[in-house]
């Protein structure tokens, strides 16, 4: 991390920190953060724009933005970047037929320099659908082991319809998070 | 800051063009009753899309004056509200009222990581300069870049459960029969078919859909559709996202919003469809109630306060009959 960055973190508002959420469309963001959040998830419409809700989360206050993954709307991330402190990439784990478009969206957002610091995790949703591809599958197709030297990244099976899943993500990338950014206090 | 403010400049009118709509809609229409639906209607898709312009704003402001104008923009749309609260229903007002805090919180939130930030503004310029993606550096770009062998040969994974390649068929399935219906299923490559989907489902995905019927029951999940022509879908589901559609038809129940996106001339209406047990399924599936949502389409290349000219409704004395599949057995 640079000495810019290192000055920026530490006058942020304290224990704050920056998750972007992002993946394709129909890949259960939305649904994740209402669940995590204990809402209701029986009616969500496909994103338009974005949401952004702030959830304390153990000691931290998680700014969670969960941008609209539609094809149109894709070219919008880009706004989000700045000060991310978390990637949440969200996987569709039932749609075999899109890995390949979710596995080129991912890749060209890692290439994405204002990200360059920030904690990967890969979200294999949608576990509970009978057929769905495992954690371990996906992170093959995804080649997610390629930055295994330049960045630190998980990936964790989940589903948001059972919950299961969630918390184990959550909780690895604040303590990863947390043990880049607070090492100061 | 210079170059910012330019570009405060063309934002900024965007808005204001979107919020003069509003408010000239409202001091031209008298409030005759007949006339309200429709203009609450006009309201909310208006409301929806400055909503969205003012989010984007927020989303791409790196200056003080821009989030001044942004400041703005919140508070006269938040004002308009007010004027309109007389003709809006409760839960539309509330829900307006719900948006403009939450506008107000993403303003917070983008302004104190904008503050700070100022010290350092010569970050904003080299940033302004390439809006393109950047290269980290060369390692980082050789690292992240797939094996082509890798790929494909994970890539055929496995097909799941789904019909696949007919043509010319009558096509049955009942998930009560099987144990899919904790699953997903697939159809692609149709042409010519008649599909009747019977039970519930977890997710049900199209692809590559020429001149088909298709009729299924509930979906506790999404439907997601793409590449369809010519075709007549019937489906109950929770979510309905529609993808590069032309010619075709859609008997809807759904309890979300249905979007389509780079689709045009697609048509909706209610959905009507009865076999043995439907009823109790839908129930279960929470779907067992007319949303009126059949007609609620979101249109992602149209995000204009007027009607998309991609999709509309089919007029009620075109709508099918009921549809009966209780005679088509696996
Ligand atoms: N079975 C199952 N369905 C899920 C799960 N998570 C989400 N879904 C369903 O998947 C559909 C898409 O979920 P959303 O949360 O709207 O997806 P999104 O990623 O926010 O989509 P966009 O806003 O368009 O980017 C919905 O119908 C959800 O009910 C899951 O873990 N299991
Ligand atoms: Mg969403």
């Amino acid at each position: 991390m640079g000495l810019l960055s290192i000055i920026r973190k530490i006058k942020r508002k304290e224990k704050e920190m920056r998750i972007l959420m992002v993946g394709l469309d129909n890949s259960g963001k939305t649904t994740i953060v209402l669940k995590v959040n204990g809402e209701d998830t029986s009616i969500i419409s496909p994103t338009l724009g974005f949401n952004i809700k702030t959830i304390a989360y153990q000691k931290y206050a998680l700014n969670i933005w969960d941008v609209g993954g539609q094809k149109t709307i894709r070219s919008y991330w880009r706004n989000y970047f700045e000060q991310t402190d978390g990637l949440v990439w969200v996987v569709d784990s039932s749609d075999v037929r899109r890995l390949e478009d979710c596995r080129a969206e991912l890749h060209n957002l890692l290439r994405e320099e204002r990200l360059s610091g920030a904690s990967l995790l890969v979200f294999a949703n949608k576990q509970d659908i009978q057929g769905a591809l495992k954690p371990s599958e996906i992170a093959k197709v995804l080649n997610l082991e390629v930055m295994d030297k330049s960045r630190h990244w998980e990936i964790v099976g989940c589903s948001a319809y059972t919950g299961e899943g969630l918390l184990e993500g959550f909780d690895w990338l604040v303590q990863d998070i947390a043990s880049r950014i607070y090492v100061l206090d | 800051m210079e170059e910012h403010t330019a570009a405060t400049v063309s934002t900024n009118p965007k808005h204001q063009a979107l919020i003069d709509r509003l408010s000239t809609r409202r001091s031209s229409t008298p409030a005759t009753s007949s006339d309200s639906a429709r203009q609450v209607a006009d309201f909310l898709a208006s409301f929806a899309s400055t909503k969205l312009s003012i989010e984007q704003s927020l989303s791409e402001c790196r200056s003080r004056a821009d989030l001044d104008q942004i400041a703005a923009s919140i508070s006269s749309l938040e004002q308009l509200v007010a004027q309109n609260s007389y003709h809006l229903p409760s839960y539309e007002l509330r829900s307006c009222l719900k948006s403009i805090s939450d506008l107000r919180s993403a303003f917070d939130t983008a302004s104190s990581g904008l503050l700070p930030r100022k010290k350092f503004s010569f970050r904003n310029k080299a940033a302004k300069k390439d809006e393109e993606p950047k290269n980290v550096d060369q390692s980082l770009e050789i690292s992240i870049k797939p094996s082509e062998n890798d790929k494909r040969s994970n890539l055929s994974v496995r097909d799941g459960p789904g019909f696949r390649n007919e043509k010319d068929e009558t096509l049955v399935k009942d998930f009560r029969l099987c144990d899919i219906g904790q699953g997903d299923f697939t159809l692609s490559d149709l042409e010519n078919c008649r599909v009747y989907l019977k039970g519930r489902v977890r997710a049900l995905f199209f692809n590559r859909i020429r001149n088909c019927q298709v009729f299924t029951g509930p979906i506790l999940g999404s439907v997601l559709i793409e590449d369809v022509t010519d075709s007549l879908f019937m489906l109950a589901s929770h979510q309905i996202r529609i993808h590069q559609a032309k010619a075709t038809d859609f008997y809807l129940r759904v309890r979300s919003r249905p979007i389509i996106e780079d689709s045009n001339g697609v048509r909706f209406a209610p959905y009507r469809l009865i076999y043995e047990g439907i009823e109790e399924e839908l129930k279960e599936s929470a779907l067992g109630e007319e949303t009126g949502n059949w007609a609620n389409v979101d249109d992602f290349k149209w995000l204009r306060a007027i009607q998309s000219p991609n999709w509309g409704l089919i007029p009620e004395e075109e709508w099918l009959e009921i549809v009966d599949i209780s005679e088509f057995k696996e």
